[in-house]
């Protein structure tokens, strides 16, 4: 070929590829669904917070990373509404409606569920799936676990019965006292038995009978054939997705997921998208992306500054607000000084301006939290009466309070204004944080001006990642950085952040056990406090929690957080908010700002309850 | 035997051994960051709403595949198992074959990587000549600025500002993902058209970054080749330019084929920024989220992968080497 046809047969190559780009689909992702499709509502484009999308995962909501969303195609027979003052409160899944007894459960499951194959929801689907609990974790005394079972944690099942009609009766085990068993088993992921019951062995339930029995070599034995199955269940990649959920998974790209209305789905009629795009992401900056580009319909919770939130609200975005019961906080590892003595953490709350800390670390979805209680503050106002709330300490901005809580614990101030550790050397603090989390790093910088203005010379630190922030933690090495507290909506597991095994307590048989050498121990508070002249157990209290109805909650609410406002083991800075956004280009009658219980929830779960329809 | 062969053979040794070196340095590496898998898992099941009980029995169960026996048997299984082809299996993603999750990512990164790599070789190639011989002249100049410039400009602004163009402004190309997914894969014109209209923003970075590089270097050596007596003596003998262009650019090129040939094997590591710019989620990506969970089987696997890459694309440049410049035969 001469170089002349060679350079004509480039040219034909090239107009060719330029023709078939500009046949191909357009250029900017539009949720028309192409035409006629808006009559069916077209194509939901949204992010699965907790699901970045990996081609390759497998479609098997049991591995670790799947490429299986919650509330789409992955279904369970009701959805948490994160109601703190009454935890067994769900959503109907694929229950339509549930009794609780002394025994157990009782549930009706929906009249049409059915899987995306066009087959019944059946007891058969139900039993399988919580036995597959019991491999993984979420059921039962599972081996490998490493630590004795709180009641209140894992749901332990004996029964599962047949009564006809769709009527399922699901039994606790005889003892097993467990206040949230309505929620854990109804939160349970539901799969289809015809799809994972080549993976259990006949004898299943016997092994989960064994691992609760009085024999203990014999649960071991079972435990560790349950550990074994669990491994060979997290590693199944079903070749099709089955669905009982509204939508099923068709495929799944390097950059999106693809999900179909399922036309089998027992409330099809209230499933408005013909179809859900969820979008791969790897940080917040991917998603104000999308959102300034308008590509998204709705979107998760999203760290951000002030003027990407301007920039999102311009490109025609509603913002919806939610309580998120986490809580910034900074925190001691009180084994090193001076952090071990109450008044130097409580001088340091007085230095640190939270309003000023949040508006620039976490402006748009940050409120500076009102007390450090252990909970946030909408909590800490359910739970306290006023007057507990009075005797809390604000720990206002207040310099001249914080010399004084310093200088009655030895410290003291050169002429240059640096404050001097009682045995005179200078005081410097180290504030750390992790790489990745911009918020912390930006507050961290508003702390560490404060507190050197005030005389003790910070440093922000950045750690690479959270792997080793946690490793170096837990290993002792820092002496104050950030930490995630407050983790609701349940109490117990908010104070069992803060009193639980961080903090060297671990629950034998409903008692609390406290071990300063505990490896994970890295705050090293002490076993007791004295609170208003009475000695308590914060460990032992938080174990009492778990373990008492929500109605009962308030006295021991009230001694734990008068107790972690008075010795701050940690200081809240700011609670977080769940701020969304969503947009009404082409869908409308999403939920507001106020329907926390949804907001909660993934799309999927606001379709089935109706919410989301065409325009 | 004959030399080549022999040349061959003794390539292919060298380079398992470099392998087998790699592997072992890196395979101790990755197991000595700090943290373990299901660290971050633990927090994030701990931000979900399990308790610490919880989600330690659900990070021992889903993340099994943890080995928990002695580094040393642990490496020794581990080669063990590429002598027979097997990476082994993810821990993050709960016992996934990493050869599986590799060949998932791999394409998306050879398309764009390789793709930019031609063109920018070609486009480079043929500006550095064209700089080297106008160089007194304004357009030479300017090529040679242009080099530069674009050589000088980070991989993430460059892709910022190609996405802020084309997509925020214009509105002419995607701003993520690899195809439009509603389309079946397939070789469907239609599917086709949209892997390449996806593919054109991270191709074109790709070209752009490593398009300095080449027109510099070309010029550079064409340059030097320009100032070599044999092409004093072509001219005085009075050889036709396209002659004398010929001996030149087949001098001048020779430097660059090394490069060339290593940067084919460097391509399989990606590039993160591009690849999280424009949501292209390749190699680069699975290699970063590896190392944040610590999935170590992933890690060395994406290791092994970029090691054997650049050490074949050595040896395949040292052969070839020996085939285009003939001196080095002697």
């Amino acid at each position: 070929m001469s170089r002349h046809r060679t350079l004509v047969a480039g040219l034909a190559a090239a107009v060719a590829l330029t023709a078939l780009t500009a046949c191909s689909s357009s250029t900017k992702k539009t949720n028309d669904g192409g035409s006629g499709a808006k009559k069916d509502g077209g194509v939901y484009t949204s992010i699965d917070a907790n699901n970045q999308i990996t081609a390759g995962a497998p479609m098997n909501p049991f591995n670790a990373a799947p490429n299986s969303f919650l509330g789409y195609n992955q279904m369970r027979l009701g959805f948490d509404k994160f109601n703190p003052s009454d935890p067994n409160d769900l959503f109907p899944g694929l229950a339509a409606s549930w009794t609780a007894s002394d025994a157990g459960l009782t549930v009706q499951l929906q009249p049409n569920a059915k899987w995306s194959d066009g087959t019944p929801v059946t007891v058969a689907d139900i039993k399988t799936s919580l036995a597959i609990a019991y491999t993984q974790g979420t059921a039962g005394p599972v081996a490998g676990a490493g630590s004795t079972i709180v009641l209140g944690t894992n749901f332990e099942v004996s029964d599962i019965k047949d009564l006809g009609g769709g009527k399922i009766e699901i039994d606790q085990v005889p003892g097993a006292k467990n206040l949230y068993f309505q929620r854990l088993v109804l939160s349970a992921t539901i799969v289809n038995d015809k799809v994972y019951s080549g993976l259990l062995p006949a004898d299943i339930w016997t092994l989960i009978g064994a691992v609760q029995g009085s024999d203990q070599a014999a649960a071991k034995t079972a435990s560790d054939k349950l550990t074994a199955l669990g491994k060979t269940i997290a590693a199944f990649a079903p070749a099709k997705d089955v669905s009982a959920g509204p939508f099923v998974l068709t495929r799944v790209g390097p950059g999106e997921a693809l999900l179909d209305r399922n036309q089998y789905f027992f409330a099809v009629d209230k499933i408005a998208p013909k179809q859900v795009i969820l979008r791969h992401y790897t940080g917040n900056q991917q998603i104000w992306g999308f959102m300034t580009n308008g590509e998204l319909d709705s979107s998760p919770y999203t760290s951000m500054p002030t003027n990407i939130l301007d920039q999102i609200l311009k490109a025609g975005y509603t913002r919806t607000d939610a309580p998120s019961y986490v809580s910034a906080s900074i925190a001691f590892n009180e084994k090193q000084a001076p952090y071990d003595k109450t008044p130097v953490r409580q001088a340091l709350a007085h230095i640190i301006d939270r309003d000023a800390v949040t508006k620039v670390g976490e402006p748009v979805g940050g409120i500076p939290a009102p007390y450090t209680t252990g909970l946030i503050g909408s909590q800490t106002d359910a739970f306290l009466s006023d007057d507990q709330k009075a005797a809390l300490n604000a720990y206002k901005p207040d310099a001249a309070k914080a010399a004084s809580l310093l200088q009655g614990a030895g410290f003291t101030k050169d002429g240059s204004g640096q404050w001097h550790l009682p045995d005179g050397s200078p005081w410097t603090i180290t504030l750390q944080t992790v790489n990745g989390f911009s918020d912390w790093i930006a507050a961290s910088t508003i702390v560490a001006n404060e507190l050197t203005a005030f005389g003790i010379k910070t440093t922000p630190a950045i750690t690479a990642d959270f792997a080793t922030y946690q490793k170096e933690m837990a290993a002792g090495k820092y002496a104050v950085g950030w930490w995630l507290t407050a983790l609701g909506p349940q109490t117990d597991k908010a104070y069992n952040r803060i009193y639980g095994t961080a903090d060297g307590f671990s629950i034998v048989n409903g008692k609390a056990v406290h071990s300063d050498t505990s490896a994970v121990n890295w705050q090293h508070t002490p076993a007791t406090y004295t609170v208003n002249g009475q000695t308590i157990d914060p460990g032992q209290l938080t174990a009492d929690l778990s373990v008492t109805p929500v109605a009962d909650q308030k006295p021991i609410i009230a001694q734990l957080a008068a107790a972690t406002n008075q010795e701050l083991p940690m200081i809240q800075i700011w609670n977080y908010t769940k701020v969304g956004f969503y947009t009404e280009k082409h869908f409308t009658n999403f939920p507001k700002s106020g329907a926390d219980a949804l907001l909660l929830n993934q799309p999927g779960v606001w379709m089935m309850q109706g919410f989301v329809q065409a325009k | 035997m004959t030399g080549f062969a022999r040349r061959l053979a003794g390539k292919l040794l060298a380079g398992l051994v470099m392998v087998w070196v790699v592997v072992t340095f890196t395979f101790f590496l990755v197991h000595a960051l700090p943290g373990k898998p299901g660290d971050v898992q633990y927090e994030s099941y701990i931000m979900q709403g399990f308790s610490p009980e919880e989600a330690r029995a659900k990070v021992a169960a889903v993340y099994g595949f943890t080995s928990h026996d002695p580094l040393l048997g642990q490496y020794l299984g581990y080669l063990g198992k590429l002598l027979r082809g097997d990476l082994g299996e993810s821990t993050y993603y709960s016992g996934v074959p990493v050869s599986h999750l590799i060949s998932s990512a791999l394409p998306w990164t050879v398309l764009p990587v390789l793709s930019g790599l031609v063109v920018s070789f070609l486009i480079g190639v043929v500006a550095g000549v064209v700089a080297a011989v106008k160089r007194s002249s304004r357009w030479g100049g300017l090529l040679s600025v242009s080099g530069s410039l674009v050589a000088g400009v980070p991989s993430f602004v460059l892709a910022l500002l190609l996405l802020l163009v084309f997509h925020t402004e214009w509105h002419l190309l995607p701003d993520a993902g690899t195809s439009d997914i509603t389309l079946e894969p397939g070789w469907s014109p239609a599917y086709v058209g949209s892997v390449v209209q996806h593919a054109v923003l991270p191709v074109v970075s790709y070209a752009l970054l490593s398009y300095g590089g080449w027109l510099l270097a070309m010029k550079s050596s064409v340059v030097t080749v320009l100032g070599d007596d044999f092409i004093l003596a072509s001219e005085l003998r009075g050889l036709a330019p396209v002659t004398r262009a010929r001996y030149i650019g087949r001098n001048a090129i020779l430097p660059l084929f090394t490069v060339l040939a290593l940067s084919f094997g460097v391509m399989f590591a990606g590039s993160f920024f591009i690849e999280q710019t424009f949501d292209y989620p390749g190699l680069g990506e699975l290699l970063l989220k590896s190392i944040g969970v610590r999935d170590y089987p992933v890690m060395a696997g994406a290791f092994l992968l970029i090691t054997v890459a650049i050490i074949a694309a050595n040896i395949v440049a040292d052969l070839c080497y020996t085939l285009i410049d003939p001196r080095v035969r002697r």
